[in-house]
């Protein structure tokens, strides 16, 4: 079975793209293909290989972490909309080079050969996976979902951890200190 | 459509609003406020890395090689600044343009600004931060500064008890940042100052009405009608009618609201929209070597403590370290290391460069008295900002880059790749400025011929319209703009009061004066 999304339809939503960073990751144009029913059908499925992209993005990543995949399925990100096209084109590209149709089964060095396929591919798919790449990395590093929670892996503790003076500077503070050139830190 | 008479109608509530409202409230004038964006007070606030968060109050100017970032919110960007309260050197106020003139109002200087900087001061409780609460990132950067015989100087702050927490862009969660909405603006409200949030200003359109120059504020007959409409429930309009309005609303906010009233105001200067600078921000990222102590991205105040004006008089730039939170980082740039064939923006390569970007990571940025090239676009009440990329701009950036690799690579640190992205998180071709200190849309000038407002802040041949906010300001500063924009707003504030013949408020332009 096929899915076919039209192009009218997809640019439709293209055209919703909001600014910013919620704006992130939508390529303006994308050659829309047909791809497999089961990828809109299964969404365990989709959750597999973006996982398996995820942390090949990002090495240390823990796999079963409930949040990992969770901002490129996030409907208030536009992304949301692609999440099930880009599974099928990871798993597409995949299979072309590896043969090997589950994109999840293949070692990291192929999903990473694979996922510089994407990177390195026209224009559009370019932006795709460069936006996907890249919403994965800001959702892990920063914790998006948990504002305590942080990143353990690059030691960002997340929000509402107090720390004393003493962990924010250093005691002697005047072995740092070079020549001041103002009496209060104006520039004349 | 409600139709509310006040003396004084402020469009915005930041750092150039909050003066003039403050100001004309105690003086007596009746004073309303009006906010585009949303009430806002210290339990409001979040220490998160939320984007969704973070976008409800942050917003940008996308554009042609420059990015503008400001805030919509109760008190403007006071909620979520770094709080640095620098002046601005005489020497940004000694800038010429290209044909000699001087891009300031001959009035307009270091020295007439001095007493209102005073007055901001007090009021924001600004002081240098203390020796011994200078974050581990700004001891580092003033290592590297002393071993290459560079001076570097304690910072000044609007901060009262400062926790440290590393979450100033997200707004203080214990209030000790002093945001406008705890000093100026309540003031304002207790000397009978009304604010409404979450209302837009349309259009300005003039009244039909005649008056005596120079007459007292309560002979002057209602002179303006501005529409606004309601951003939540019914989206109503409102109509103020005020016999002063003073544009607050910012470097972005107020020339959109200049450009949009252009049909009902044709003398408008052709300088709408036009000389934005922007601090001509350049940023530089590498790795310590082993040897230096620690860097702490995430703690402590998120402006690090420390600048450098050691390139000031030579290069026309400060130089400061600085603290990202990974949001701000990882969305900004992506990031690799220099002269490295594995170094990849992703993948394992990328998370050992993540791994170092807590401790051992710094990055500098230096300000600069750019010129004021960039020029705002406004089509169907969508804004983007223009900047032409000259040669001389080429050679500023490139040589600013010079300079801040120079210091990191003879202090032995390896340079990290910095590419800088689009809003699809797509690389930026070319030079690309991205700033927060947008100024000079509306600026000041000597004549009309070069400029929106005269060096009150009044808008040429538009008697009892003013701009008092960032617009006005008419060069790049080289530090942190909100300090000099609140003390032009006073300056002028205490103009209004003169002008207008209010009695004087104690406390204020008296104390400045």
């Amino acid at each position: 079975m096929q899915d076919h999304i039209s192009r009218r339809l997809a640019l439709k939503h293209f055209g919703l793209i909001a600014a910013g960073l919620a704006a992130a990751c939508t390529p303006a144009r994308v050659l829309v293909n047909a791809y497999p029913q089961t990828f809109d059908d299964d969404p365990e499925l989709v959750d597999r290989v973006l996982r398996a992209f995820v942390t090949t993005v990002i090495p240390g990543a823990a796999a079963d972490d409930p949040d990992l995949v969770r901002a490129l399925t996030d409907p208030d990100y536009p992304f949301a909309q692609f999440a099930a096209f880009f599974a099928a084109d990871l798993t597409r590209r995949g299979e072309r080079r590896f043969g090997e149709p589950a994109f999840e089964q293949l070692t990291p060095d192929q999903r990473a050969a694979v996922i510089r396929d994407g990177l390195e591919a026209d224009a559009t798919t370019r932006k795709m996976y460069n936006g996907a790449v890249t919403l994965a990395q800001v959702a892990f590093y920063a914790g998006i979902y948990d504002a305590q929670r942080g990143c353990a892996l690059i030691g960002f503790e997340g929000g509402y951890h107090w720390h004393p003076l003493s962990e924010i500077t250093y005691p002697d503070p005047a072995l740092f200190l070079a020549a001041a050139l103002t009496p209060d830190g104006n520039a004349a | 459509m409600k139709t509310i008479q006040t003396d004084v109608l402020v469009i915005g509530t930041g750092f150039g609003a909050a003066a003039p409202a403050l100001r004309l409230a105690q003086a007596g004038a009746k004073v309303v406020m009006i906010e585009k964006g949303p009430r806002v007070q210290t339990a409001d606030f979040r220490q998160t890395s939320d984007p969704k968060y973070v976008l409800k109050y942050l917003k940008g100017t996308p554009g042609d090689n420059l990015k503008l970032t400001y805030a919509e919110a109760l008190g403007g960007g006071s909620g979520f600044y770094e709080m640095i309260s620098l002046r601005a050197p005489s020497l940004a106020f000694e800038q010429l343009d290209d044909d000699g003139r001087l891009l300031w109002p001959a009035d307009v200087d270091r020295r007439s600004l001095d007493p209102y900087y005073d007055l901001a001061e007090r009021m924001l409780h600004v002081s240098q931060i203390p020796v011994e609460e200078i974050p581990k990132t700004g001891l580092v950067f003033a290592h590297l500064m002393r071993n290459l015989g560079y001076s570097v100087d304690r910072c000044r702050y609007a901060v009262r008890g400062c926790q440290g927490s590393g979450f100033c862009v997200t707004g203080c969660v214990y209030g000790a940042k002093q945001s406008l909405f705890l000093n100026y603006l309540p003031q304002a409200v207790s000397a009978g100052a009304e604010i409404e949030t979450d209302l837009e200003a349309l259009a300005i359109e003039p009244l039909p009405a005649r008056w005596r120059v120079g007459a007292p504020l309560r002979d002057v007959p209602y002179r303006y009608r501005v529409t606004a409409r309601r951003r939540t429930g019914e989206r109503e309009l409102v109509a103020f009618v005020a016999r002063v309005v003073i544009l607050g609303g910012a470097t972005v906010g107020t020339a959109k609201l200049l450009l949009a009233s252009r049909p009902y105001l044709p003398k408008l200067s052709e300088h709408v929209g036009r000389h934005i600078a922007y601090n001509g921000s350049v940023k530089v990222a590498a790795l310590l070597p082993d040897g230096v102590p620690d860097a702490d991205m995430f703690t402590g105040r998120t402006h690090p403590g420390m600048v450098s004006y050691q390139f000031l008089g030579s290069h026309g730039i400060t130089v400061h370290a600085v603290k990202a939170m990974p949001l701000m980082l990882v969305s900004a740039a992506h990031l690799r290391l220099r002269d490295e064939p594995q170094a990849a923006f992703w993948g394992a390569p990328n998370v050992e460069l993540m791994k170092q970007l807590r401790h051992r990571m710094i990055i500098l940025d230096a300000f600069g008295l750019t010129p004021p090239g960039a020029a705002l676009q406004v089509r169907a009440g969508d804004a983007r900002v223009a900047l032409p990329i000259t040669a001389q701009l080429r050679v500023y950036h490139a040589e600013t880059k010079r300079i801040l690799e120079s210091i990191l690579v003879r202090n032995g640190c390896r340079l990290v790749e910095t590419d800088f992205l689009d809003k699809t998180f797509m690389p930026r071709q070319g030079i690309q400025f991205s700033t927060a200190h947008q100024v000079g849309s509306c600026r000041m000038a000597d004549a009309k011929e070069h400029g929106v407002v005269d060096a009150s802040g009044a808008v040429f041949d538009y008697p009892g319209l003013y701009v008092s906010d960032g617009s006005a300001i008419p060069s790049s500063l080289a530090v942190n703009t909100s300090l000099t924009i609140l003390a032009n707003a006073e300056r002028i504030a205490a103009g209004l009061i003169e002008r207008y013949r209010l009695p004087l408020p104690g406390g204020s332009q008296a104390q400045a004066a």
